[in-house]
This record gives structure tokens, sequence and C-alpha cells, in this order.
């Protein structure tokens, strides 16, 4: 051990990181740069010699337990418990990758066998496979470092959800098979009712019902009434997501009681990454948006008042089609397209397209997970760590990955696997190059399309 | 039609010597022949924890990777501190100059004596095997030890304590009129003053105590480090080739590339290549190499294509845009 005078005296050491200056181009075997690179190297020694001087009072104790890789604390846990740690049977134990973080900032001191283990033997012990490796500690150890949160993924939570969803998912499809094309128009929940027109009635909504003429009494208020969102993040949170709860009895036709919608099984089914658009992408969409065909402000539409003066209209669409280009409709391949309907050339477009385009999740849950590919931490974001709550740590910012240049790049198939198991949480790689660490993400990507009407 | 006229016009261009020079010829063998550095494996990566062979590594131009928390700063990222990680060139070339040993595993006890050896006093001539493994009444030893190292810390910080306190006593004393008081408590201060153990400064080691402390120890590490991974033969020997001629050497992942390429300490010079190492006989795709080339003429650095001649030699190529319009 150093003498206790030196031990003593580094209490009152500086806290300060010498700044670098600008670096040369070339060596010019002058004196000035002879000079500024030994002061660099002294400076640089004498910050890697320094050693982690605590006092005994600011030190967590620690017990390290080979048997089961973990450090159980002897002393109450500091601030850090916030963030790190578990409970079990009435003992504060740390995972042996948060163990060697605090040992690294001079926070905690372990012990084995009564003696205390240098940071060496922090890496040397607490380091296996069967941990965490020396790359993801040094990922770990990096996000750390930035103040962010990170956590183990727990790969066994996420995959039993997907089992028991997909089971769902199958039986939704028998019971409710025959009645999924029966929809009503798209219709835009904003969009403020048209005078004197009422698609839905407060009563029975019988058969009989539709040919009865409107009363102009019952109008409801659209605006008021909100469609479930579920796609929403919002509406994401681990917990909360499976259900939604039932409509309002009130807007039911009187004979139909809904209970409360598992949802899950539709949320696996739809792309629920958002979208993020730069400024410009944004007006493009808006521009769609005010050019996009909307059937609310069809004329003849507008001027139906119930859902059967819809349905004739259509006949009657149909009718006048029909009168001049049946014979198209008669085969048994008919046109991709109706000309008397309106429609966008973008949509147009889309329907005479070949290949469709896809994305990141599209036929993601038939991918077997690979064992080479496999998400590491859950990464919560700094600025979340005031609220921050171990047992109900909510969506992470993102998912690491951790992998080297060494290594393949991941295929569309591992991306797809990881992208399902991550969920609406983007995963990224941390690519380890020694001492470098780079990280990268796939993104959907959007190709911007210039067709307009 | 531009683009395929362009890459016509591309020439490849054999670097001359002269603009590889490099700072300086270096012979192939290292400054100092007499230290060995000790390496440890971790999760099989080559670290390196005590200072003196930090120090012995970079003077033989080897830089290697820092990975752990910096002791005075440890929440930041920009300068890392010890362990240091060596690439797997540094390693090898470290083993082939006979200049490095595996780092024992352990704390020793001597065997025969039941007693562990302070530092100084090593048996060296005895070798290696005299020690074992901290385990039974060895490890108990090593408790006792280090409780009265512990002990023995606490009653010298609690004289130094003390100084200080009577020297911010003394160094107050510049009026006459506050003189009693504080003499009185300069007094008091004497006779019970009690240093609190939760302020005992205690140092958590970076490197495993045992032989950090103990300049003998060096002799005991026989230069022994085995040479692994033989794969990846060429980096190995355009590494070489260009330590050999004075340049200081980083991984270049984050630029494509196998290393950079740096004309003296990189804590002080900014990088002038980028190396791409290739087997002489080995095809690349155009596309590849105008991919890197253009990375590299991105970030204002050379790319050289680096290909082991048979004679031993290594054939530096780099790509250059000929302006034909």
């Amino acid at each position: 051990m150093p003498p206790p005078s030196e031990v003593f005296a580094a209490r009152s050491r500086s806290h300060k990181i010498p700044v670098r200056g600008q670096k040369d181009f070339f060596p010019d075997d002058s004196e000035e740069q002879r000079r500024r690179l030994e002061q660099t190297l002294d400076e640089h020694w004498s910050l890697i010699s320094e050693e982690r001087v605590e006092r005994l009072g600011n030190l967590v104790k620690a017990k390290w337990i080979p048997s089961e890789q973990m450090v159980e604390l002897q002393t109450p846990a500091g601030k850090f418990w916030q963030t790190m740690g578990f409970s079990a049977d009435g003992k504060q134990h740390l995972l042996p990758e948060e163990a060697l973080y605090l040992m690294e900032c001079g926070s905690l001191q372990v012990f084995y066998r009564d003696l205390p283990l240098s940071i060496q033997d922090g890496y040397e012990k607490f380091l296996s496979s069967s941990t965490v490796s020396l790359q993801q500690y040094q990922v770990f150890g990096h996000l750390k470092r930035l103040g962010y949160v990170v956590l183990r993924f727990e790969p066994s939570h996420t995959a039993e959800q997907d089992i028991c969803t997909n089971d769902r998912i199958e039986e939704d499809k028998c019971s409710h098979g025959d009645e999924e094309d029966k929809k009503p128009p798209e219709s835009h929940p904003t969009a403020a009712p048209g005078p004197g027109r009422t698609w839905w009635v407060t009563d029975d909504l019988g058969h009989q019902l539709d040919h009865q003429p409107v009363s102009g009494c019952s109008r409801w208020n659209f605006s008021a009434i909100t469609f479930p969102d579920v796609g929403s993040t919002e509406s994401s949170t681990e917990s909360s997501s499976s259900s939604l709860l039932p409509p309002d009895p009130c807007l039911l036709p009187g004979s139909l009681a809904v209970g409360v919608c598992n949802v899950a099984p539709w949320r696996q089914r739809i792309n629920l990454r958002e979208v993020k658009m730069s400024s410009k992408e944004q007006r493009t969409e808006e521009d769609k948006q005010r050019h996009r065909w909307d059937i609310n402000k069809d004329r003849e539409v507008q001027r139906c008042r119930n859902w059967t003066e819809y349905r004739e209209l259509l006949v009657r669409r149909e009718g006048k089609r029909k009168g001049r280009l049946e014979h198209l409709w008669k085969r048994e391949v008919t046109p991709l397209h109706d000309p008397t309907q309106p429609i966008s050339t973008e949509e147009l477009l889309e329907k005479i397209s070949v290949t469709q385009s896809t994305d990141l999740l599209e036929g993601a849950s038939s991918i077997k997970g690979s064992d080479e590919w496999r998400i590491c931490f859950n990464v919560y974001q700094p600025d979340t760590v005031a609220d921050f709550k171990k047992s109900n740590p909510g969506k992470p910012y993102s998912r690491m990955c951790v992998c080297s240049f060494d290594g393949p790049v991941p295929d569309l198939r591992a991306i797809k696997g990881l992208a399902l198991q991550s969920g609406d949480v983007p995963v990224v790689f941390a690519v380890v190059d020694y001492g470098d660490i780079s990280f990268y993400t796939f993104k959907d990507f959007q190709l911007p399309t210039d067709v307009y009407p | 039609r531009r683009d395929q006229s362009n890459s016509l016009n591309i020439l490849t261009k054999k670097e001359s010597l002269d603009q590889v020079r490099g700072p300086q010829r270096t012979t192939d063998e290292p400054p100092d022949l007499r230290h060995v550095v000790g390496l440890s494996l971790c999760d099989s990566a080559p670290l390196l924890w005590r200072v003196e062979d930090l120090r012995s590594v970079r003077s033989q131009g080897l830089v290697g990777a820092l990975l752990g928390s910096l002791p005075r700063t440890p929440r930041q990222n920009g300068r890392l501190g010890r362990p240091l990680l060596l690439l797997p060139e540094e390693e090898r070339l470290l083993s082939e100059r006979r200049a490095a040993a595996g780092l024992p595993a352990g704390n020793r006890v001597s065997l025969s004596t039941g007693r562990v050896h302070p530092p100084g006093e090593f048996p060296w001539f005895m070798g290696l095997f005299w020690w074992c493994w901290q385990d039974g009444a060895g490890v108990e030893l090593l408790v006792k030890q280090h409780e009265e190292e512990q002990q023995r810390s606490y009653e010298e910080q609690s004289v130094f304590a003390l100084e200080d306190r009577k020297s911010a006593l003394l160094r107050a004393m510049t009026s006459p009129h506050t003189d009693e008081a504080l003499r009185g408590r300069l007094e008091a201060l004497d006779q019970n003053f009690t240093f609190p153990r939760s302020a005992l400064a205690v140092q958590l080691s970076t490197a495993r105590a045992g032989l950090t402390y103990c300049p003998e120890a060096r002799a005991f590490l026989q230069a022994d480090w085995p040479m692994r991974g033989q794969n990846g033969h060429t980096r190995y020997q355009v590494f070489r080739d260009l330590r050999g001629r004075g340049f200081y050497l980083t991984s270049a992942g984050k630029f494509g590339g196998d290393f950079l390429v740096y004309p003296g300490d990189p804590l002080r010079f900014h990088a002038h290549f980028i190396a791409v190492c290739l087997a002489a006989d080995e095809h690349v795709c155009v596309l590849d190499v105008l991919a890197v080339a253009r990375l590299g003429s991105n970030v204002k650095k050379t790319v050289l294509f680096c290909s082991p001649g048979p004679g031993g030699g290594v054939l530096y190529t780099s790509l250059q845009w000929s302006g034909m319009v």
C-alpha cells in the first residue's frame, strides 16, 4: 500500500482535467514541439497513475458472491440505488456490471474473502460470458458515464408476451373472420358533420329502421366522440396498452353489448414506430393531405342523410358504370380500378404497383430469433433519472445490441427479429472497436414521392 | 455517364517510400529490453494495469486503448484511464520481442512458511512456483495484514488531521484579542481530538496489489506470453512495417479501415493515413476501393492500401482522382 501520508494528501487534490491543446500536423523536430509533447505526456502519465482515494464514510461496502455472480451490499446503498440494484431475500444486490461501474466511480468497495478487490480484480472476476462480456461492459460504462440509465434487457418477458398474443390472433381470426369486411367508410374524427346530416341514430340500428326517415333532433356531435387511437405511443405504457375500454353505451345500438377489447394483438400487427419527419417532409405531407380525395367532400355523399341513402348512392353509381363497361366486370379478371370512382394519382399508382413497399416489422413475427444477435440493455434518457422507478421503468429510449467491427453486419432477418423483440423502441447497435464505441441504428426510410394529383 | 468516365480516369499510384517514410526509421528491436510487460486477460482481451507497463509500451510506440473510468473525474468519456487494451498486433509484437508475460492471478502467499511476503522481501530467487493462490490459512493472514495496515493508516492519518487543524488555527491567530480563545481551543484540540473513522482516506487500487509495489517482481515475469490468434497475418505485417517506420497506429474502425496512422504520438499529432490491409493476391471490388477513398478525402486523410510483398516488405498504394476533363 502507498504511505498513509500520500493517501491522506490525495483527499484534497484537484478534480480538473488538463486541457489538451491543438494537435500538430507534422513533426518538425523543433524544440517547441518536443517541449509540448513532453508536457502533454507528463500530464497524461500523472492522470493515468492517479489512484482512487475516498473517505471511508463515502464508500458503500459490499461482498462479491461468486456462486451467484452477484454483489451483496453490506452497508446502506447510496444515491445510485434509484437506478441500479435490486432487493432479494431482504438483501440489497448489485449486478456485476453495476458493481464494477460503481467501483470505478469510487462509490463502492467490494470485498471478497474479507479482502478489498482492486479494479483489476473486478474486471477479471465480474466480467465473463455468463454475466456480461468486456465489450458489453464497455458499452454499459460508456452510457452510464453519459448519464443514461442502463438496465439489462430480459428477453423472456417479451417472448412470452409474443406467444400468447399470437394465440389470441388465431382465436380472433376464427370467430370474427366473416364480419371483418363490413367496415364503414373511413371517417375523420375531427370532421364536423354537415348541416342536416346524421349518419347514426341513437336508437336501435335494426335493418328495418334503416328505411325510416331520420329525425333531425338526434344529431351527434362528432367532434366530441373520440375514436380510439390504437397505435398511439402515449397510451402504450407497457402495462395499460393491452386493453381498450368499451365505448360509451349511449353511442351503441341498444341491443349491442361491447366489452373490453384486447388490442394487443392488433398492436402487434401494425407498425407502431413513430415517423419522425423533417420540416420539409412535414410540408409535403400537409400538401398531400390537402390534395387527398376525401369521401366526405363528395357533394353527393354529403347529401346522404343516413347509411341507406349512402348505399343507394353506391348502387346508383355502380349501375351507371355497369351501363357502359359492364362486361369488364363480368369476367374472372376485373379492372384494377373503376374509372368512375375518383382517386388521387398517388393512390392509383399504389393500386397498380406490382411491388408493394414493406417495412421492418412486416413478416417479422414469423422469423425465429437468432442466437447470434440479441439485445443486451434497455437504455433510458438521463433527463428521466429524477423520476425513474426501477419497479416501473416504463418504455426505454432505446435498446442496445453490442457487437464489434470484427463480426458480421446484421442481416435483414436479424434486424427484423430484433425489431420485433423491441416493439416500437428503436434498436441501436453499439459497435465496439477496441477503445472506440460507435452507435448505429437501422431505420425504416420512407422514400419521398413527387406525384401529386 | 459522367460517373463512368470519372472512374475510368482513376489512376492508382504507388506511394513512394519518401511519402510513407515516417518520422524516424526505428529498428525492429524495442528500446528497453529489460522491461517485461505484465499482461492479464479479461474475457480473452489482453489488458495492462500497471503504470510502468503502460509507460513501457508507450515508449515502444504502442498506443493501445484506455478502457476504464478516469479516477479523477470518472463520469465522462473524453479522457479514460486504466486498464489499457492492446490491439492484437500490439500484443503479438510484444510477444515476438519477448517483452510480455502473463501477470499472476492473485496475491501470493508462501507455501512453505504460510507467510505473506511484504513488498521488498520477495524471495525472487525461488521463482514463481513458490507462491500459490490465496487460500486456506493464507487468506486469513492476508486479511490480518490488511486490517493491520488499515489501523496503521488510521493512526497516521489521525496525526496528519490533527496537524491540519492546528495549523489552520495557528494561521487564524493574527490579532491579539482572539489569541486567548484560540489558544484555548488549540489546547482542547490537543487533548480530545478524535479523527472520525469515516474520514479515513482509503485507496481503491486500480491494479491488483502484490506485485504492483514491488520493483523486483518484474524479474519474476518471464517472457512467457504465448502467441495467440495467428490469423490476421496481413494486418500484423503491415502494422510491424509501419511501426518500424516510426508511425504510431490506432484502430480505424470508425473510418472503415484497419489502422489510423499518426506521424507522432497521437496525443500531439493528427493522423495522416487510413491503412487498409489487403493480401497481395486479394481481389477487391472497385466500389469498395472508391468508397473508402472517398471517405478518406472527406476526413482529409490519405487512404493507403497496404499489401505485404513476398520479400517481407509492404507495398503501399493510394488512389488519386486524376482531374482529366
